[in-house]
């Protein structure tokens, strides 16, 4: 098992935020982490196509759309794990035989996108002001050739690195409602990542606390 | 999902706002509304906002084979995306009208008025090109989807700069942004289209329609101009009927308003440059407005990690112990893999000499069940039978009764007595002895 | 294959002649025949030069298929535009559902919901199935002349012929009926649909670059050789409607 050294230099890179920036959208949000960014849009509660309709929840679709071509394997994946976050925080109960759409549009990757993702969507459900349990946030951590614990890793520390693991990470209790890896890690470095991803939410949520606070500050 | 659609009184207030010369926002009748162009952190990334409508253009490149009428000419690739997220009506993947009028169009007025030299992206002659992609993505859609895209993919292909590359005899290498510098397309000109919508059966004409009067409209006049005067492409769509007179008219306004574009597009690539070129952060993430309440930015912070390793340990310690591990596979017979020992067989058959096959190694299928006992069992009853190797048949025909010269009286009872296990129904087993 | 590029032949010469030998302002000979099928409610083959359209209407008749393309004050115009696999030089490999084809039968639809009078026919739906047999340039402008003549033989009402060309810009001069090897000579070109009795424009397409001066004369020429089409038009129907009435010994 390897140890992994408590290093004092693991960082988050630059956030931003910015809410309702598309008209037509019922809710939208663009979330940016350094270079990395991502435009995501929600409409919803609206008609649904009686094929997909559920008669006690409401139905929810994410669609991922890369920058050039069309989805692929990839984005399905990606999608499948935002929208198990998603549906697990949601209140889809609250609006049966309806859809809820999340659209996410990457505009530049430059690593920890599914966290950006994840972000971007959680902020574009708060703008569209659908009734969720408790927000998550996504944070990603990798694991680097000396054994460090990265977080928020660019493209080129991702490349680089052994192991990339990334936690949905909910804002009531701080669990792991999702994660996502990739590479080989002992349990002991899981669970120190896990730790890692949790002390860093708290800085994610309080940021999210802060964007809505300013948001409304001239209302309230 | 649905579009909302238009009530009659919103129609009739429209068009008797029209007939007055009165826009919904105010405008004149042959405003633009205020348009704002950024470009993205990687070169060929742009975004035009025209008024609400929020379109953003992405320009990559390849090498591949030319075609084999052109062999000396590179290739030009357009792909206008109407994601879902402009509007409820647009669906993933449905190729519907508007989607093919508009790549149509954006293909017409870019590719048939060359404004790209072609022959300049070749690199080997017949065999080697560059495919110059266009994608075009509607984010926002407020109207007058086809201006917004024209200006984004026009100013992205300005904007964009292609690998270098090296040719030595018959070796071509390709030099990442880091060893040489890219190099910019050569563009001839730029067109710029300016769309113009008639109503009242074409007696009232607006320049630039907004999502509202798109919906009213009777038909659609698009101009495609450069700022040299010179028309790339008009196209009248719609069904309306147009005066010779107006379309002259049309083409005049059009004139000016291109200059217009023009300048403003030429400033915005102007500014990007000298702010590339001075280092500084390019991209959407700096083009965010930083003094809107909807927008916040947070710099750079550090996660504490003080007692993550503790905690760790900790966890670790205090999880149940993991479940019994599977044992690795066992190889009795080479090609044959075996892993775990099955449940007890419950198909309740009543015959002793129960004789259970042999799993393959096929991880895929679904295991079959085993019985340990069984097999201990029929390890007494008979001789060891271990080490037997199953042939899986893919036919679909019914199992074949084998006679064996061994045991040749076992054979039928083998086949009505073997468990016909669930699962992996598309190989039948059969035994051999 | 013909090579595109086709710079070094002369499309107009010193004299004033064009590869085919026609005047500038020259249209190219035009045939056609209606009533060519009895199974359908209108039919009409027509050829312009080398270029030959089948064109084909049923209707009007109730709405089949999706409900939702119902209008209640008029009728839906449902137009299908391919080209047959032996028009081309080269085998065509994808004769309809490509994003050419699509447009083109977006235009035609859009050139007749103009010119035909829907009003009369509520709620119900008019096909215009056109295939080109040859094609040598002029595709759009054949295929609306043949679907013209098709719906008069239908005896759907309009407001006036549909009559089409093209017309290309070389060294000033504007060249009525584009050939193939016109059209692919990188020429500005420009199809027109016009209305001849009220001179209203119902289509208008134009590709390449052309001086915005040049306008003006270009589509003044397209309108003059619409106008010689729609008499040409105007004689087949005449024609056309004395044979018939012979027939049917009136």
């Amino acid at each position: 098992m390897m140890e992994v050294c408590g290093s004092s230099n693991v960082t988050l890179r630059e956030f931003g935020c910015e809410q309702s920036l598309l008209s037509r959208p019922d809710g939208s949000a663009s979330f940016i982490q350094g270079d990395t960014s991502v435009l995501a849009a929600t409409y919803g509660p609206a008609e649904v196509k009686v094929s997909k309709e559920i008669y006690d929840r409401a139905t929810l679709e994410v669609l991922i759309q890369p920058k050039v071509g069309l989805p692929s394997v990839r984005q399905r994946s990606q999608e499948q794990c935002v929208r198990e976050t998603c549906e697990a925080s949601l209140l889809l109960s609250l609006h049966p035989r309806s859809s809820l759409t999340l659209i996410l549009q990457l505009i530049h990757d430059d690593g920890s996108i599914l966290s950006c993702f994840l972000n971007a969507a959680c902020m574009a459900l708060i703008d569209a002001g659908l009734p969720m349990s408790c927000l998550f946030c996504g944070v990603t951590c990798a694991i680097d050739a000396d054994g460090q614990i990265v977080t928020d890793p660019t493209a080129a520390q991702e490349k680089e690195s052994r192991a990339v693991m990334t936690f949905a990470i909910d804002s009531t209790e701080r669990r792991v409602i999702m994660s996502s890896t990739k590479g080989s890690f002992s349990v002991h470095e899981l669970q120190q990542c896990i730790a890692v991803s949790q002390k860093a939410s708290e800085k994610i949520f309080q940021f999210y606390r802060d964007s809505v606070k300013r948001r409304y500050s001239k209302t309230l | 999902m649905k579009d909302t659609p238009l009530s009659n009184c919103e129609r009739d207030f429209l068009l008797k706002a029209i007939e007055e010369k009165k826009r919904l926002d105010g405008r004149q009748t042959y405003d633009y509304r205020k348009m704002k162009i950024t470009f993205g952190t990687d070169y060929g990334c742009c975004f035009v906002d025209l008024g609400k409508t929020r379109v953003m253009a992405q320009v990559s490149c390849e090498l591949v084979t030319p075609k084999e009428n052109r062999p000396n000419e590179g290739i030009m690739f357009f792909n206008i995306e109407l994601s879902p997220m402009a509007s409820p009506a647009f669906e993933q993947g449905r190729q519907s009208e508007l989607s093919v009028k508009l790549n149509r169009q954006l293909e017409r007025c870019l590719r048939n008025s060359k404004c790209i030299d072609t022959e300049s992206l070749c690199v080997v002659s017949g065999e080697k090109v560059w495919q110059i992609r266009v994608d075009v993505h509607m984010l926002n859609h407020d109207g007058n989807l086809m201006d917004a895209a024209s200006i984004a993919a026009i100013t992205a292909l300005c904007h964009f700069r292609r690998p270098d590359v090296g040719i030595q005899g018959d070796e071509v290498t390709v030099y990442s942004p880091e060893e040489r510098d890219p190099i910019p397309l050569s563009i001839y000109h730029m067109p710029i289209s300016v769309s113009f919508s008639f109503f009242q059966q074409g007696t009232y004409l607006l320049v630039d329609p907004c999502e509202r009067e798109e919906r009213v409209m009777d038909g659609l006049l698009m101009i495609a101009m450069n700022k040299h005067r010179e028309i790339c492409s008009i196209q009248s769509s719609g069904g309306i009927m147009l005066l010779k007179e107006q379309v002259m008219r049309c083409s005049k306004i059009a004139s000016v308003k291109v200059s217009e574009i023009t300048e403003l597009l030429s400033k915005a690539l102007e500014n990007d440059k000298k702010a590339r070129k001075e280092g500084g952060r390019c991209g959407f993430a700096e083009s965010m407005p930083q003094e809107r309440i909807t927008a916040l930015k947070m710099d750079e912070t550090s996660v504490e990690m003080t007692d993550v390793t503790e905690r760790a340990k900790d966890i670790v310690q205090k999880t149940e112990a993991p479940p019994q591990l599977v044992r690795s596979p066992v190889v009795p017979v080479p090609g044959v893999g075996q892993v775990g020992q099955g449940l007890q067989n419950t198909w309740g058959l009543e015959e002793e000499d129960e004789e259970e096959t042999e799993e393959c190694d096929n991880s895929d299928e679904e295991q079959e069940e085993k019985v340990t006992k069984m097999e201990e069992e029929e390890h007494e009853k008979e001789a060891s039978r271990e080490g037997d190797v199953v042939e899986i048949s893919d036919s679909e025909e019914e199992d074949v009764v084998i006679l064996h010269p061994e045991t040749p009286d076992k054979t039928p009872k083998n086949t009505e007595s073997r468990s016909h296990q669930k699962g992996a129904a598309a190989s039948k087993k059969r035994q051999k002895k | 294959m013909v090579c595109g590029n086709m710079a070094g032949l002369e499309l107009l010469s010193d004299q004033g002649y064009r590869l085919d030998g026609r005047k500038a302002s020259e249209l190219r000979k035009v045939q056609a025949r209606m009533g060519v099928f009895a199974q359908a409610d209108g039919s009409a083959y027509l050829e312009q030069g080398n270029t030959k359209a089948l064109a084909v209407v049923y209707g009007p008749h109730e709405i089949r298929g999706s409900r939702s393309w119902i209008r209640h004050d008029r009728a839906v115009i449902n137009c299908q535009y391919s080209m047959a696999t032996f028009s081309t030089a080269e085998r065509k490999r994808r004769p309809h559902g490509d994003r050419k084809s699509t447009e083109m039968s977006l235009h035609l639809k859009q050139t007749f919901e103009a010119a035909v009078m829907t009003q009369l026919y509520p709620r119900s739906q008019i096909d215009i199935y056109v295939k080109i047999l040859q094609s040598d340039g002029g595709n759009y402008s054949v295929c609306v002349n043949a679907a013209t003549l098709a719906v008069i033989d239908a005896g759907i009402p309009m407001r006036d012929y549909v009559c089409a060309c093209s017309v290309g810009f070389v060294d000033e001069t504007p060249l009525a009926d584009l050939c193939y090897a016109e059209e692919s000579g990188g020429v500005s070109s420009l199809a027109l649909a016009l209305l001849p009795r009220g001179g209203q424009i119902a289509l208008l397409q134009m590709d390449a670059r052309l001086h915005q001066d040049h306008l003006d004369a270009l589509i003044e020429a397209a309108m003059t050789a619409c106008k010689g089409v729609g008499k040409v038009l105007d004689e087949v129907v005449r024609l056309h409607l004395k044979e018939v009435s012979v027939l049917t010994g009136e």
